[in-house]
């Protein structure tokens, strides 16, 4: 087993089914539009990516533990309300309304998390209500209305999450490196660190876990914030890069977030997980979003192809889990 | 006589109304293998849970080594040296070897505050645990548990339960659905667990397994111990299967007769 060369090792990784589906993504767009691969196409793909893979990449260890969060989209777009209403009143500074939502997001996630290993309420339910909760609390205090912003440019912070500037032809978003830099943490975390052995345990076999000592309620508990705090940040980003902040923004992005999880090779069942996975599923939806777009292929058949993909996707893990299996 | 590793004294556990365990003592020696043998519904499970530390007694006191121990939790037990391998549930098949080796102690590299574990020290340690319990087949230890056998997994949980010292190793029913070889792998590894100065509780249906390792052999019968100095070089398995019915021969023949158990 050991003395299997370096290709046989990296086709038996569950991240290589992604990674090959991502290049043939790529080269089939490329062929039919080269216009895909150029520098501003590239720019403005990966603006939205960014942010949506922030709260994938927290999922990806939430959904290890073996639980998952549906109330992200809502938080998504709560969050940047909740700070431009502070902002708007004059009660705060932008920075200070920025912690505020944090803190708030940060709470919703402590009680997520609390419902979820305290009551031993599944959370699909949780969340679930949590969405409804944040998304009516969004829609109620703004009225519906989308929130004035103020252009950010010049604020520090805005300069920070979202701050643009090129690299040659490339505009490049800070939020970017923010997203490499979460990628690096949380793979590290999940990979290297003991934490990471607890998620992976927890989601696993708790028992045997609880049975060891690990406290795998603490772990969920500080995942269902982890959750809350991605969303809560991609929220602001987004709306900081776009100038908007819309009490109805990030509807569905839940579902498309998990689906960039699964596809990646995470375990909806809990225990197996993989950054590198997410960041291959975040582009692979992503581009598959841009590029039908691209080639001419109407925008509203966009879910047919995601679809698609989730389903080719969970069969091919399926056949990988089962011949891995009667391997040895 | 000196005192034994673990006493447990005068123990109840009611569910509600129903007595479990009623006024059960029980102790186990240092370097002793004991085996724990009655019916379904007997108590076995109860007593073992309690001294696990998964279930609370009612009333009753527990001692290790004359000094008395509340155990309120699982970590509590295992705290005190108390390791209990349950068949299949104390391993998680998605991790390997090593990290389920290790799981809840993991090893940290230096600098702490980066809570990086030392993989390259469990690797080794669980390459030399694994040669220990006998696996003679070369299993790198990064092999995730899903993919071993039955009988592997146990001699996992086996080695775990004794590189981490515990004194007393409990194992429930741990040759459940092995095959003949790996039962024998099982049984070597609890003599070799003795042999080390470790203590077992060992729980199984099968009498014939139970004889061929334990010191010492307790029966219990409706929540009580009936017998608690059986020994297996003197006592037959139709004696003991005798204890553990409550009936005699003939008794046993009158209630398949009946098609139920006279009481």
């Amino acid at each position: 087993m050991e003395h299997r060369s370096l290709i046989q090792r990296l086709i038996a990784r569950p991240e290589f089914g992604p990674l090959v589906l991502l290049v043939i993504e790529i080269a089939v767009f490329w062929s039919i539009n080269h216009d895909f691969l150029s520098p501003q196409n590239i720019s403005n793909t990966l603006a939205f990516t960014v942010e949506l893979g922030l709260i994938a990449l927290a999922m990806t260890l939430l959904m290890t533990s073996g639980e998952f969060d549906l109330s992200v989209g809502s938080l998504f777009g709560f969050s940047p309300v909740l700070m431009w209403t502070l902002f708007n009143s004059g009660l705060t500074s932008l920075e200070v309304g920025f912690v505020a939502a944090l803190l708030v997001a940060a709470f919703i996630g402590l009680v997520n998390g609390w419902f979820v290993t305290q009551l031993k309420i599944p959370s699909f339910l949780v969340t679930l209500g949590m969405l409804l909760v944040v998304r009516g609390t969004a829609l109620f205090v703004t009225d519906g209305f989308p929130q004035r912003t103020w252009s950010a440019e010049g604020s520090w912070l805005a300069e920070a999450l979202v701050g643009d500037f090129f690299i040659g032809p490339f505009r490049i978003y800070m939020s970017l490196f923010w997203f490499i830099a979460a990628a690096i943490a949380l793979g590290y975390v999940l990979t290297q660190s003991r934490t990471g052995n607890w998620i992976q345990a927890a989601g696993g076999n708790p028992n045997a876990a609880r049975a060891r000592g690990v406290n795998v309620s603490g772990v969920k508990i500080g995942l269902f914030v982890l959750s809350s705090l991605m969303a809560s940040l991609a929220g602001v980003i987004s709306s900081l890069r776009t100038s908007a902040a819309n009490p109805n923004s990030g509807t569905g992005y839940e579902l498309e977030v998990i689906a960039m999880v699964v596809i990646g090779g995470t375990a909806l069942t809990g225990g197996r997980g993989t950054i590198i996975g997410t960041v291959l599923g975040i582009l692979i939806l992503r581009v598959m979003r841009n590029g039908i777009v691209l080639i001419g292929v109407p925008g509203l058949a966009y879910n047919i192809f995601i679809g698609a993909i989730i389903l080719g996707m969970m069969a091919l893990h399926s056949w990988l889990e089962r011949r891995h299996q009667a391997g040895t | 006589m000196a005192e034994p590793l673990i006493r447990m004294q005068n123990i109840r556990k009611s569910y509600g109304r129903v007595q479990a365990l009623e006024d059960v003592s029980f102790h186990v020696n240092e370097r002793e293998i004991v085996g724990l043998l009655g019916d379904n519904g007997a108590g076995k499970s109860t007593l073992i849970k309690v001294l696990s530390g998964a279930v609370p007694l009612t009333s009753g006191d527990i001692f290790i080594r004359g000094k008395k121990v509340s155990l309120r939790n699982t970590s509590d037990a295992i705290a005190h040296g108390i390791e209990t391998i349950y068949q299949d549930s104390a391993l998680v098949t998605q991790l390997s070897i090593a990290r389920n080796l290790f799981l809840g102690r993991e090893p940290i590299k230096p600098p702490r505050f980066l809570n990086r574990m030392d993989q390259d020290a469990m690797n080794t340690v669980a390459r030399d645990l694994l040669k220990q319990v006998g696996i003679s087949k070369n299993i790198p230890p990064t092999t995730p548990i899903g993919s071993l056998s039955g009988g592997e997994r146990q001699a996992v949980a086996i080695a775990r339960a004794m590189h981490f010292d515990s004194d007393l190793i409990i194992l429930d029913e741990p040759t459940n659905n092995l095959g003949v070889a790996e039962t024998q792998g099982v049984l070597s590894f609890v003599r070799n667990a003795r042999d080390s100065g470790h203590s077992c509780i060992f729980i199984a249906h099968n009498i014939h397994h139970v004889f061929q390792v334990v010191d010492r052999i307790v029966v219990m019968r409706r929540g009580k111990v009936v017998a608690d100095d059986i020994d297996p070089k003197k006592t037959s398995v139709a004696e003991v299967e005798r204890i553990i019915t409550g009936m005699s021969d003939k008794e046993i023949r009158d209630a398949i007769a009946d098609g139920k158990p006279s009481h």
